[in-house]
């Protein structure tokens, strides 16, 4: 009988301490909790060594007595097992916490990524679109408003070169009107020629009549009338000589104005033509490189948005550190329930019945295998993120 | 003289040489250089490989030669225009008009 409860109480506490490492390594506490198992095991051993020895003299009744040792150990093990615990859950409520937070605030900061760069794609669209205008009602772009100074440039090119033509074709109906003039004085020259053989003519009727005597008186003054006639016309042909002369200087005005008008210097429509046809270039290359750049910075947002969508998602490792955190709780429950279990047995008696400690290993046993259970189930969840989709929240 | 003329054997081609500038001072010279000739079909080779400027007046001058021989049923080539003369061809677009022999 004392044989058997010193062996009955060695089993307990190998249990109790295997229970304590088994524990430790499920949990992957600390090292230092394994060395103190460790530790507790080789004093047990000890123990069991030193009470073989002496098997012979000890008394039945002593074998609840004598082992304070054992009940000090066992009461230091509740306590460390309580405290442990204790530091234990408050760690993970505080890890919780923690974690809860910086999960909020990033994910805040990705959704104002999000919105901040949708805007400024906005923004960028409607800069660009702005310095393509020439700010006017219609919204004209600048290009088209080049484009159209340019045909306005060739429209007047051609009203010039026309302008040209037209005059030159008055010149030679000037020139034309001139040869025209030309033959009026040959003409008057003959008239001139007439007007002196008159003049010859008066001037001999004059002679014949004064000839003539008295009889002649009366011929005397129409040969005088017809002199004065042909010094008239003379005169007139004179007068229309001049007029025609002068007429020939306006028309020489007339040239010279129309040459003005013909003829004019090409050179710096050739040039507002050369400006015109650089800004067209480079208007076009602006509006390129414009639209190259719209459509990479349309494409990156997106991608911040992916980026951060993607980042948001990563956030769900909230849940998962949740889950871990609570499966890791528990585990802080099991070791409880054992510590329970420990204390009631520490407390009921200092004599142990082997039904008790049956008892006590059996719910020992019950915890250790349904942690395990828990354990297993836990494994087969998910432990990545990218397994399976996540909505965001 | 700035403007020569050379008319081919068969009396159907007839080139205009401008030896200077081709401006309004050579409208009288120009003009009778072709005003007398009436050859149905004649062609007319206006050689500008000489002439270093040309206003707007001598692309009047061209345009009323190109009449000329519209009238007649015949051809204008323009020959050999400098780099410059050429330009204010083109923006006066006489490219379009009149062939243009570079």
């Amino acid at each position: 009988m004392m044989n058997i409860d010193k062996n009955i109480i060695f089993r307990i506490g190998l249990s109790l301490i295997l229970l304590l490492l088994v524990n430790a390594i499920l949990l992957e506490i600390n090292v230092l909790n394994i060395l103190i198992s460790l530790g507790l095991l080789a004093l047990l051993f000890l123990t069991k060594k030193q009470k073989e020895n002496k098997t012979e003299q000890i008394t039945p009744h002593e074998n609840a007595t004598d082992n304070p040792l054992l009940v000090s150990v066992i009461q230091n093990l509740h306590e460390f097992y309580g405290q442990e615990v204790e530091i234990i859950e408050n760690e993970i409520d505080r890890t919780s916490g923690l974690v809860g937070e910086a999960v909020l605030g990033i994910s805040d900061c990705f959704k104002n990524l999000t919105q901040l760069s949708e805007d400024q794609q906005t923004m960028i669209a409607a800069l660009i679109l702005q310095s393509q205008s020439i700010g006017d009602d219609e919204g004209t772009s600048l290009a088209s408003f080049v484009q159209e100074s340019n045909k306005t440039l060739d429209e007047f090119v051609s009203v010039i070169v026309n302008t040209s033509k037209q005059s030159l074709q008055t010149m030679a109906f000037t020139d034309e009107m001139v040869k025209q003039f030309d033959s009026v004085f040959a003409l008057l020259e003959q008239v001139e020629r007439i007007a002196t053989q008159t003049n010859l003519l008066a001037l001999n009727a004059a002679i014949e009549a004064a000839r003539a005597g008295d009889a002649g008186r009366g011929f005397a003054v129409v040969a005088n009338e017809v002199r004065s006639l042909s010094v008239s016309s003379t005169e007139l042909n004179e007068n229309i000589r001049r007029e025609i002369s002068l007429a020939k200087g306006t028309i020489s005005k007339l040239r010279a104005s129309v040459e003005e008008i013909a003829s004019a210097d090409m050179t710096p429509i050739l040039k507002a033509k050369e400006h015109i046809g650089t800004m067209i270039e480079h208007i076009q290359d602006v509006s390129e490189d414009s639209k190259a750049k719209v459509n990479e910075l349309s494409n990156i947002t997106p991608q911040i948005a992916n980026a951060a969508a993607l980042g948001i998602r990563s956030l769900q490792f909230e849940d998962l550190t949740y889950q871990s955190l609570n499966s890791l709780k528990s585990n802080t429950g099991s070791i409880r329930q054992i510590n329970e279990s420990l204390n009631k047995f520490c407390n009921e008696s200092k004599t142990y019945t082997q039904e008790q400690i049956d008892t006590f290993r059996d719910s020992c046993r019950e915890i250790t295998i349904k942690s395990k259970n828990q354990n297993q189930n836990r494994s087969v969840s998910q432990d990545s993120l990218d397994e399976g989709d996540i909505e965001l929240f | 003289m700035t403007v020569k003329t050379n008319i081919s054997d068969d009396k159907k081609v007839l080139t205009i040489v401008i030896e200077e500038s081709f401006e309004f001072s050579q409208y009288q010279i120009f003009r009778d250089a072709y005003s007398e000739i009436d050859v149905i079909g004649i062609k007319f080779i206006l050689d500008l490989s000489k002439a270093a400027f040309m206003d707007s007046s001598a692309l009047g001058m061209i345009l009323l030669l190109k009449d000329h021989a519209d009238k007649l049923s015949g051809e204008l080539i323009i020959s050999k225009p400098s780099v410059m003369v050429n330009k204010i061809l083109e923006i006066a677009q006489f490219h379009k008009l009149i062939t243009i022999q570079r």
